[in-house]
Order: structure tokens, then sequence, then C-alpha cells
């Protein structure tokens, strides 16, 4: 059994001698598919169908979207070119700086709720403890379920008359609500949010406390440092960029938040939010040019947010597989 | 005490995030008068039924979205994982476009999904391609594409280059060097992957609720169409949740190391 193990421990062998050796085999032949196997072609040869897709997938919306909204679309007759005018309209008009600060609250709200129990509940599991395992996994679901279905459920469990948080309330007599009235429905719908989107926060925040250094952690407790001083210190400013990915993350998707709007308050009872706007406008009322425009807005405060991110991103990628 | 405090803590977060879909499972199986009662008693204690089942599966298209959503998102996750592993493959080993192209591959995905819809919408509607599966599974190509790239291109950096380099001296071609040596270490990563674009195509519903009306419509546009009715039926909307989700809870089960990893696009491996 050893002398096996030995055999395999030497089968590279020949390869080494061939690399000290001549250095590459020669290609024989320059056939067609040798040249392209050249790692100069052959590495763009493997991104053809990417490029083709983001061609037709991201130039040809990007170029129309933007073209749209600099028209002016009628039920009947060709659009016009307008020039900026669909942009000053909409920069004048009250509705969408509603809709971008209910899109802010939403924003605010939302992440640093998830932000703070998420970091709470992962400094309570971050240990070892029976049935782990299963207790995450629990805890996993409500990301993978369909924002819509989420939504839907919550507005069965929210209803006036007969939804069980009114009537759990009612039990500690607090008086029925009406969930999705004005006022209250923009609440309620970045709780839904926060309700799905908490377990991110939780396993992305625990994924760090499990990394972080020990030895730091030991001097601060042999130094006799709090564990508040020591949660301040050392804990957050390691989670930094942790905390960084799950707000950008985050603000990139709630930038265009829809499903959970159709599900609820179908954008009325003051909950309209940007998304919905561009819906709207575009769907609803064909009034395109207005719709495009919101949406190449909302693409460049979104683009803001990816170009921080992408660098994030890739920063966290290339320092753990290197 | 410690002890204690910790299980009552840990007890009421598993509570929050589980005991909504639990009280949807409960809900499917009620008749309307135990949905609409007031009686707390009879909301946990009731004869179950199966009514709503039936009727989902009879008197809704519901089968016929399940077999859609099905189609729609094999097919779409197929052609995107033909386009993505070797495109996240070149990234990988050949840093091709020093980063650039990546950038503007993830940026699609970040696009909101407003600006494909308006002009893909006119696009459809003038090619004839409204309200059909090929629609979706275009769009969910374009919408799964990015993600898909730059998850795999993580999976794929795990993978040494010393292999290949190995592998090239040795006389290995590009074809063999692929069948012999990355995709066996791909495989579990391009599963993943996979699993991800399925249920992201799955619970897709903007696209689906632009792009189809009648015949290609997909699982969470039958689910809206309960709340678009004046009189919502919930017995038979929390069968259909309970049924709808049913994909993706299967999923979480086995898929649940990689969850955040996917969400995260690769960056935080949980």
């Amino acid at each position: 059994m050893v002398n096996q193990g030995s055999d395999v421990m030497r089968q590279p062998g020949p390869l080494m001698q061939q690399k000290t050796g001549g250095g590459y085999p020669k290609v024989r032949e320059r056939t067609f598919w040798s040249i392209l196997s050249d790692d100069k072609y052959y590495k763009w040869l493997l991104l053809i169908p990417l490029i083709l897709v983001l061609l037709v997938f991201m130039l040809y919306p990007l170029f129309y979207c933007i073209w749209y909204s600099f028209h002016e679309f009628g039920m009947v007759k060709a659009a016009t070119f307008m020039g900026l005018e669909n942009y000053r309209d909409v920069l004048r008009d009250g509705e969408f700086w509603l809709a971008l600060g209910r899109t802010g609250i939403v924003l605010v709200i939302s992440i640093s709720a998830e932000l703070i129990i998420g970091m709470a509940v992962a400094v309570l599991f971050n240990r070892e403890f029976r049935g782990q395992n299963p207790i995450r996994g629990l805890i996993l679901l409500p990301l993978l379920i369909a924002p819509l279905a989420v939504s839907m459920m919550w507005n069965f469990f929210l209803q006036f008359d007969f939804g069980i948080v009114n009537l759990v309330l009612g039990l500690v007599g607090i008086p029925k609500m009406s969930w999705f009235a004005p006022g209250v429905g923009l609440y309620t719908i970045a709780g839904i949010s926060v309700w799905q989107w908490t377990p991110f926060s939780i396993f992305v925040l625990l994924a760090g406390l499990k990394s972080l250094p020990r030895d730091s952690f030991e001097a601060a407790k042999v130094d006799g440092a709090s564990a508040w001083y020591t949660f301040r210190r050392l804990t957050l400013p390691n989670l930094a960029p942790l905390i960084m990915i799950i707000v950008l993350l985050r603000t990139m998707w709630l930038i265009r938040l829809f499903d959970p709007l159709y599900g609820t308050t179908r954008g009325g009872a003051d909950t309209e939010l940007l998304d919905w706007q561009i819906y709207r406008n575009t769907f609803v009322y064909f009034d395109i040019g207005r719709g495009s425009t919101l949406a190449v807005i909302s693409l460049f405060l979104t683009m803001i947010v990816c170009g921080v991110l992408f660098r994030q991103l890739m920063k966290a990628l290339t320092a753990t597989s290197e | 005490m410690k002890r204690v405090l910790f299980w009552a803590a840990a007890v009421l977060v598993v509570f929050t995030f589980v005991s909504p879909l639990g009280w949807i499972y409960l809900t499917s199986l009620k008749t309307n008068a135990d949905i609409y009662t007031q009686d707390l008693v009879k909301m946990f204690f009731f004869s179950p039924i199966f009514d709503n089942y039936v009727n989902l599966f009879t008197k809704t298209v519901f089968v016929r979205e399940i077999i859609n959503t099905f189609v729609i998102s094999s097919l779409s996750t197929i052609l995107v994982m033909l386009v993505a592993l070797p495109a996240a493959y070149s990234f990988a080993r050949y840093e091709t476009g020093h980063g650039h192209l990546l950038f503007v591959t993830i940026s699609t995905r970040m696009f909101p999904a407003a600006v494909a819809a308006i002009p893909f919408f006119m696009a459809f509607k003038w090619l004839g391609l409204l309200d059909t599966r090929f629609a979706l599974i275009i769009l969910y190509l374009y919408f799964n594409v990015s993600f898909a790239v730059f998850l795999l291109y993580g999976f794929f950096r795990e993978i040494p280059a010393e292999l290949e380099q190995a592998a090239t001296i040795d006389g290995y071609g590009r074809i063999d060097i692929f069948r012999k040596i990355i995709f066996p270490m791909i495989k579990p990563g391009a599963a993943i992957t996979a699993i991800f674009c399925f249920i992201f195509s799955w619970n897709e519903f903007l696209y689906a609720f632009l792009f189809t009306r009648n015949m290609a419509r997909t699982v969470t546009i039958g689910l809206a169409s309960f709340w678009a009715s004046g009189q919502v039926d919930w017995g038979t909307m929390a069968a259909c949740v309970c049924v709808a989700i049913l994909p993706t809870l299967a999923a979480a089960w086995f898929m649940q190391r990689y969850i955040i990893r996917g969400l995260t696009f690769g960056a935080v491996k949980g």
C-alpha cells in the first residue's frame, strides 16, 4: 500500500523533466485550431458568447432607453424629439421628488434595521451550540422566497379585520391598526423587506465574525477590555468591509424595489417608490418618454453605488483567493 | 442562566423568521370560515381540508403556470451556463480585459430592471414575442448572466492554474483540459450557480408581469392574480404560495452553505 502511494507521488516526475529539459513542447503545425488555442486568441474566443449577449442585452436597451428619454410619445402619432425637456419636467415634478424621498426613507430604515438586528443575531449565534446547522438553515428561508410571495403573505397577516398580527396585538390591548394606510404603509413595506433580508445581514456578518483574528481579541481580554469596548474598537473595524458590502448590495436592490409594492398597496396610499413610478408612467399611462427618463435617472443613481460596490467586491474576491 | 437567555433569544429569532411561513402552510389547510375567524383557539385548532389545493389545481391555470415557469427557468439557466462558463474561465485565468469587461458585465445585473424593460417591451411587441416563453427565456438570460459570470469567476479562481499548466506540458489539448481537469473541479460551483439562476428565474416577477399575459404566464403572475380580483381568495392564495415556494425550499436545504456566497456575488464565503 505504501509503495502504491509513492508511485502516485512519483508521477509528476516526467513533467518536471520536460519542464527543465526543453520548456514547452513546440506546436507542430500551425493549423487554424492551434492558432486559436494560443492563449492570446483563446481567451477572447471564450468570451464571444458573453460579448454578444452584452451587446444585445446591454447596449441595445441602454441606447434606446436614453434615446426614448429624449422623445415624447403620443398614443397615435410618432415620437417627437424633445431634447432634454423630459428631464426638465421630471426634475420639476413634485411626484418624482416624493418617490425619490420615499425610496430614500425605505433605504435608510431597512438598511439600518437590517444591520442592527443582523449584528445582534450574528453576535448571538457566533458560538458553537447544539442544532446550529438546522437553526441556521431555517433562518435562511426568507431569503429564497419570491419577494412577491413574501409581500402577499404579509399582506394577509396584516389585514385589518382578521389579520393575525392585529389579533395578536389585540390580546395585549393594542387597538387594530390599518397597516397599509397613508403614512403607515411605507414603513410597513420597509418592515416587510427587513423581515425578508435581515437573514442576509445575519449570515454575512456571522461569516465575518468567524474569520476575525483570534489573537487581538485574546490580547484585549488579557488587558481587561470591556465587551462593549472590544466590540467597538476591534469587531466593528474588522467587519467594516462586510458592512460596506451589505449596504451597497441592499442599496442597489432597494432602489428598484417593486414586487413588495405590487403585493401590498400597488403604489397607492403614499407608497409610490421610484421603480413603481417608472412602471406607472410607462406601462399604465404609456408615457414612454417620461418612463425612460425616470429609468435613466434611476440607472444613474445605481451606477454611483455600483462603481463603489464593484471595487469592494473585487477586493474581497482577490483577498480571499490569494 | 446565560444558557437559558441564549436559548430564549435563539428561539425568538427562529420564531420570527419561520413562523410566518408556518402560518401560511396552516392557512392553506383552512376553510374560509376558519380563515376569517377572530377566535384565537379556532385559529390553531381546526379540521384541516385540502379544498384549497384542489381548487388551485383544478379551477386555476396553476398547472400551466408551473410548467411554464419550469420550462422557462430551466432553459434560461442552461443558456446562462453556456455563456457564463467559458467567459468566467477566461476572466479568471487570463484576466481578460483587465477587469474592465468584468465590470461592464456585473453592471448589467445592477441596472434597474426598468431600463431594460422599456426598450425590450417595444422590441418584443414589434417582433410579436410578447406573452411567449421565448421572451422570458431571453430576458432571464440577460437577467442572470452577469451574476453567473461573477459567481463562477470566484469559483474558477479557486482552481490552481498549475494543474492546467502541468496538463498542457503533458500534451493535453484544450478540450481535454476542459473535460478532464477543469470541469470536474468546477462542477460543484457550476451546480450552485445553476441552482441560483434557476431560483432567481423562478422568483422573478417584474419581467414576467410586463411580458406575459396569458399563455406564458409564470407562477408569480398566478400568485399576483389572486390579489388582482376584488374578493381575495386567501385560502387558495395560501395554497399557491405553499406550492410555489417548494422548489426554493428544496434548494435552500442542500445549498445552505452557499446561499450567502451566491447572494454576495461570491465576495463572502458563508
